[in-house]
């Protein structure tokens, strides 16, 4: 039993000119078994900062709602959202805290910080940050998304371009891994919109 | 206890008796395969077994109605949660009149029913009348049996049409050998019976029927993840078998479930807002 593709997910994060994109797949599973076609991965926490979660989805509930509660008691303190850098650091903090019995799940951060620069990290299990100048990924599709981000990205994409790019890494990802897909979720993010888009892929 | 199995054997000379002819060596008698040299064989039976391990994950049916019997498959290979292929063959034509499908290992399926072919032509000649499919699949089953637990992994269905009319047997690595009207193999089977089940009558049109089988091949690659790609449908008529469909599941889906186009007007309005 691999817990981490217990109940399978692909999700994705591009950066692009002063905008953001982050994309995950639908699918929630039990094993080879598909239960539902409209599971939710990607969460706000607010207007410039959002985190999808791969991996067991229990985890990714829980850990999510923890993440809100963590972010409202900041903003009641501080008097403001919390940066995207600062968000990051907080999700690591919290999954070390359970170094010894982890929670099952693998985050991607991504948000607009200063000026409007676009960030994107991604964590391991136990609170590991990677940042990257590019793109990251994350789920039991990983292999295929760094493939195919590798070979589709661009530095420097408008918003349309980087949601065209984005759709089809993850669509052609999650058409090569059994237990992730059934759909896509995407979300664009620049300073003055948050685009959200339901994409039509193989039901299969 | 060493089973007798002399009664197994076909009635036809070997050809070349005591020759070495390296050609017809294979055919003619029990294809033997060398042995792995270890110490510890049960242990490496062990392994191999888990190494194919017959998970089958894979949706085949086939069922037999007033016009014959309806073959179905989907074509998605998968290595674990890897797909490996969306175009593989699973319906295997062993004869002009006779179809297996393949569930299990891939090599395994492809090797056995092209023997199984080979048998059936020699049977053929040899007796100068077809094979029935009972006798098909019993060469299958036998065959099988005498690799049981050595970690083959077939799980298949052998179906045709003899002078009895339409036969449909189960045939898979333990040597079981099953008669019957309706089968589904693989780990996408109880989505495709619970659809083949509610919707089979035995009075079907041939086009009623293929709707059917290509319909439960479709729900079992939705729910399954280890199926998909294409539903193929063949019919096995008493003039032999006929592909009649190949098609891609997930434009399948579309065609059974289309999204309802999103209004016009909304887009017109940003357009104005800008």
């Amino acid at each position: 039993l691999q817990i981490f593709e217990y109940n399978g997910s692909a999700v994705v994060a591009m950066v692009g000119k002063n905008c953001f994109a982050i994309a995950s797949d639908r699918r929630l599973g039990v094993q080879l078994q598909t239960i539902a076609t409209d599971f939710q991965r990607i969460s706000k926490i607010h207007d410039r900062v959002f985190i999808a979660l791969s991996g067991l989805a229990t985890d990714v509930q829980t850990l999510y709602q923890r993440l809100v509660f963590r972010h409202k008691l900041y903003q009641l303190r501080e008097e403001r959202d919390m940066k995207p850098e600062t968000f990051a650091s907080l999700v690591s903090a919290i999954l070390y805290e359970k170094r010894f019995g982890p929670y099952l799940c693998q985050p991607v951060i991504a948000g607009l910080g200063e000026d409007d620069k676009p960030f994107i990290c991604t964590m391991d299990s136990i609170g590991a940050k990677e940042l990257a100048k590019d793109f990251v990924v994350s789920g039991t599709a990983s292999e295929s998304l760094y493939g195919a981000c590798e070979a589709m990205y661009k530095p420097d994409m408008e918003a349309e371009e980087l949601f065209e790019t984005i759709s089809q890494a993850l669509l052609s990802s999650v058409d090569r891994d059994c237990l992730s897909g059934w759909g896509g979720h995407v979300y664009v993010v620049t300073p003055t919109e948050i685009k959200e888009r339901i994409l039509k892929g193989r039901m299969d | 206890m060493k089973l007798d199995t002399s009664g197994f054997e076909t009635t036809m000379p070997t050809i070349g008796f005591g020759s070495s002819n390296d050609m017809l060596d294979g055919f003619s008698t029990v294809p033997s395969f060398d042995l792995p040299r270890t110490t510890d064989f049960d242990g490496f039976q062990k392994e191999a077994v888990q190494m194919v391990k017959p998970a089958k994950g894979t949706t085949t049916l086939a069922f037999i109605f007033k016009e014959g019997v309806m073959v179905a498959a989907d074509s998605r290979a998968s290595m674990g949660g890897y797909i490996s292929s969306q175009s593989v063959k699973k319906i295997i034509e062993i004869n002009p009149y006779m179809l297996g499908t393949m569930a299990g290992g891939a090599a395994d399926c492809q090797f056995w029913h092209r023997n199984l072919g080979i048998k059936c032509r020699l049977h053929e000649l040899a007796n100068k009348r077809r094979i029935s499919v009972s006798g098909a699949s019993k060469l299958l089953a036998n065959m099988l049996y005498s690799y049981r637990g050595m970690g083959l992994s077939v799980g298949t269905m052998i179906a045709g049409w003899d002078e009895t009319g339409p036969g449909l047997y189960y045939v898979d690595n333990e040597g079981g050998r099953l008669k019957g009207d309706r089968f589904s193999v693989g780990s996408g089977s109880p989505y495709a019976y619970g659809v083949l089940d509610s919707g089979y009558k035995f009075d079907m049109t041939v086009e009623e029927a293929s709707e059917l089988a290509r319909r439960s091949i479709y729900h079992a690659t939705f729910r399954d993840g280890a199926s998909g790609g294409v539903a193929s449908v063949y019919h096995v008529g008493p003039n032999g078998w006929k592909k009649l469909s190949g098609d891609d599941v997930g434009e399948l889906h579309y065609h059974y479930y289309p999204v309802p186009p999103a209004i016009a007007e909304q887009v017109m309005e940003e357009a104005a807002a800008e």
